[in-house]
């Protein structure tokens, strides 16, 4: 035998690892890409964006658990719950954030009102489903066994789905005219309103395409974690430090940095315990913006 | 086919037009002249719903189209080429194409229009795939004029397009601008460094300090003494 016992072990707990940190990394890449695209389109910043994660996770909860839903598995509840997202995104963009941008200082009055949509959604969550944690059973049970290494389906059909999730949206964006009339307004918007591209609703869809994405992370990772009436802001500031340490409006960047943070996140979990997860995350944050404030692949200004 | 009048344009509390009027006919080619910074642009730009705060009369084929949004004015067959080009930097050549026939009124004609345009600058069909950041000034200048085609316009409002050109280029834009011409639409153009444009010209207006000082055909231009200096003196 060339490896002691020992080493084996090591070497399962270190793949073990790994793959918990590729599944949520994939999913904190499918929230990073959300968040980098509305603060790419509108230069706005959405607070109430890891509260949209859970109100992914309570949807799909409700399905499950509230209305007994037993056809189709998760392949119904996407169908179902990803266009209830895109019309909550796209109807709170118009009725809340949209009467806003008319006015002055309108990026800041933005950043006000999803602070306090986040509270209200946080409440409102607390009041009908109560402050115990929900949790969703996961996509597929049991485990693959190569050899003598397990991997649980779960995180396989995690990370392939976020991943899925985020190549579908790749393609939308190069593929499709709305797609591409979203990169013409997050490039040059007076452009954007020169060849005729309707800025408001690419605004409104921009919003809503990435509350698609946070709520479909949402019953992802619900699966692996609970859904919590008050994680909304910790979530947030996930995606916040993926995207700062990604590089603000990087999309790639943001790809790179999710991935770099799962894996941090995992093997700082297993090396020091769970709760030291955010220390890290806050460390790595700081790190970012004194040695590289721009970020992974951000321009800088 | 465009009739403006009574037309007071602001940026914030900085009145930028007074009471400015023009007129310009189907198939004219009608040039704006006048020292910089004192509104040509501004007008194009007021025409085009692209300044916040406009009053007055925007008359185009019979209909006021002041207070429409930008992407209607476009439906209606009207494109601004901008001065400063605001091209998508780092789209290639032929998505920027492509998205200038974003508007509905364009899109059945994309095919058509392509064709036509790279017929008229072969060199941008040579650099379809070239990244529009990467272009210089001339081409970058050529595809801000094809993508206004690209919008399937019937009225062009071409601002500056020889700015920060080589002078050798300027010919160039002259006999593009003619082509246009001919091929039937309507052009107003804000022109101050080609001299021989105003040949080009069915009508002439001069602004001067946000209101319209003269008004005329281009043989009562030159015989202007007051303006000889705007022609004669660059």
């Amino acid at each position: 035998m060339i490896f002691s016992e020992d080493t084996i072990l090591f070497l399962y707990e270190i793949t073990d690892v790994i793959i918990a940190g590729l599944s949520t990394g994939s999913v904190y890449a499918l929230m990073a890409v959300g968040m980098t695209l509305v603060y790419g389109v509108t230069k706005a910043f959405n607070f109430a964006y890891g509260d949209f994660f859970n109100m992914g996770g309570y949807f799909a909860w409700i399905l499950i658990f509230g209305l007994g839903l037993q056809f189709g598995g998760y392949l119904t509840i996407l169908v179902i719950v990803m266009p209830l997202m895109f019309v909550v995104g796209y109807g709170l963009e118009k009725l809340m954030v949209a009467p806003l941008r008319k006015r002055e200082d309108w990026e800041n009055k933005v950043m006000m009102l999803t602070l306090g949509l986040a509270l209200f959604l946080s409440s409102l969550y607390t009041v009908v489903f109560g402050v115990r944690m929900k949790s969703l059973p996961p996509i597929l049970e049991g485990t693959l066994e190569v050899g003598q290494l397990v991997f649980a389906y779960q995180d396989i059909m995690i990370f392939f789905m976020s991943l899925g999730g985020i190549l579908l949206f790749g393609w939308m964006l190069n593929n499709t005219r709305t797609g591409m009339a979203v990169k013409a307004v997050a490039q040059n918007p007076t452009g954007a309103k020169i060849v005729g591209i309707p800025k408001e609703r690419i605004f409104a869809f921009t919003f809503a395409i990435s509350t698609v994405m946070v709520g479909f992370g949402g019953i992802l990772l619900s699966q692996k974690w609970f859904i919590n009436p008050n994680s909304g802001g910790t979530i947030m500031i996930k995606a916040w430090v993926v995207t700062a340490f990604g590089g603000m409006g990087s999309i790639r960047g943001g790809l790179y940095a999710a991935f770099i943070i799962g894996m941090l996140e995992a093997f700082v979990g297993w090396l020091f315990g769970m709760s030291y997860g955010m220390i890290a995350l806050f460390i790595l944050l700081l790190a970012t913006l004194v040695l590289r404030p721009q970020g992974l692949m951000g321009k800088g200004e | 086919m465009l009739k403006v009048t009574d037309l007071n344009a602001y940026y914030g509390e900085a009145q930028v037009l007074e009471d400015v009027f023009i007129s310009v006919d189907q198939g004219q080619v009608v040039v704006m002249f006048g020292p910089n910074g004192h509104g040509k642009s501004t007008l194009l730009k007021s025409i085009c719903g692209l300044v916040e705060k406009v009053q007055g009369r925007i008359e185009y084929k019979g209909q006021n189209i002041n207070g429409l949004a930008t992407e209607k004015i476009v439906n209606m067959g009207i494109t601004y080429i901008a001065e400063n080009r605001e091209l998508f930097p780092h789209m290639t050549v032929m998505e920027n194409l492509k998205l200038g026939a974003f508007s509905k009124n364009a899109r059945p004609y994309e095919k058509n229009n392509l064709g036509r345009v790279f017929s008229l600058f072969p060199l941008l069909k040579n650099r379809q795939k070239q990244v529009a950041s990467t272009l210089s000034g001339g081409e970058a200048r050529m595809l801000a004029v094809a993508r206004g085609l690209m919008s399937n316009a019937d009225f062009l409002c071409i601002d500056e397009p020889s700015l920060g050109l080589q002078p050798s280029l300027r010919h160039e834009i002259f006999s593009t601008i003619k082509q246009i011409n001919k091929q039937g639409k309507t052009v107003l153009l804000v022109e101050q460094n080609i001299p021989q444009i105003a040949e080009l010209a069915d009508r002439i207006y001069v602004m001067e300090e946000g209101q319209i000082s003269f008004e005329g055909n281009k043989d009562e231009a030159l015989n202007n003494e007051s303006l000889k200096e705007i022609f004669l003196g660059m």
